[in-house]
């Protein structure tokens, strides 16, 4: 059967080209987002411990904020990449992808419910992997 | 080899040998061209899906028939690329900046997917040069085996609804 499937199969391939898959996809926004959440765990580390300053409190709930929603925005890239752009040939090329897709929404929720720069570094470098991944799918 | 032999018959009068080369020629020459393509991506989308496996008509004289579904060189890469045509030479296509009158040997081609295609609309008119051939039918997958309808003749005159890309 897969012998006559081979034989029957055309030798060239013609593109019902899309505009989607080659021109809006891109990593770069997940990336951002996850240096985002690092550098936020940066500052809000800094701010002087037991501050009850009005100042260092308003900058701590503002870094909190700006975490939280960064952390969102690499959960809704990466999301979107994962279910959208990606197709069963890449899963075959990467079998691991979902695994890094679920672990990279997890180490976003991570982040959101902790100031842990050791999970932040972590974010980034997963981010980073899968968008190493997604652009060596463009070659 | 063969040929010497069939130029010997061919003299003598025979002409099993000569036909035999003949056959093994065209043979060759459809080995050479390309007569059947797989589809990928989805801008031809209902008509035709990714994974579609086509067999290509290589008679130009039916080629830049409107509704017709054509192989061809895209402009900007090179790859094959599979849409349908909307105009043929000699037709007018109206567009945001206005009429475009199509040459003598031009054919404005559109993917059935509208808003996501990538074609005419990017790229301008097609030479007649570039296509390769017009998709004529479907041999697989087995649940969709069959003709390929051509499209709807939109007439001499192609308005297009959206703006250019």
């Amino acid at each position: 059967m897969s012998r006559a499937t081979g034989w029957l199969r055309p030798p060239t391939t013609a593109y019902a080209h899309c505009d989607v898959p080659c021109g809006i996809y891109d990593p770069h926004a997940a990336e951002l987002a996850a240096r985002t959440v690092a550098r936020m765990v940066e500052l809000i580390g800094q701010l002087p411990p037991g501050s009850t300053d009005v100042a260092d409190r308003q900058k701590f709930v503002r870094c909190v904020t700006v975490k939280e929603q960064h952390a969102e925005i690499v959960k809704h890239e990466i999301s979107v990449i994962w279910s959208d752009y990606f197709k069963p040939e890449h899963v075959e090329r990467y079998p691991d992808l979902h695994d890094r897709v679920w672990k990279i929404l997890k180490l976003a929720g991570k982040n959101k419910q902790n100031i842990d720069a050791a999970a932040a570094a972590e974010l980034e470098a997963a981010v980073k992997e899968f968008a190493d991944i997604f652009w060596s799918t463009k070659k | 080899m063969a040929a010497d032999r069939s130029n010997e018959r061919g003299a003598g009068g025979t002409s099993s040998g000569v036909s035999l080369s003949c056959l093994a020629d065209a043979w060759g020459r459809l080995r050479a061209s390309v007569w059947r393509v797989a589809v990928a991506e989805e801008s031809m989308a209902p008509a035709l899906a990714a994974g579609d496996w086509l067999f290509l008509d290589p008679t130009p004289a039916r080629w830049p028939r409107r509704g017709g579904v054509v192989v061809f060189h895209e402009p900007e890469s090179g790859l094959l690329a599979i849409k349908r045509v909307a105009a043929g030479p000699g037709d007018h296509v109206r567009i945001s900046a206005g009429i475009l009158h199509l040459g003598p040997e031009q054919a404005w081609l559109l993917g059935d997917n509208g808003p996501s295609s990538v074609d005419s609309r990017r790229y301008g008119p097609v030479g007649l040069e570039a296509l390769v051939g017009r998709a004529w039918f479907r041999y697989a997958p087995a649940s969709r085996i069959g003709l390929i309808p051509r499209g709807p003749d939109w007439g001499p005159v192609r308005t297009l609804d959206e703006p250019q890309a």
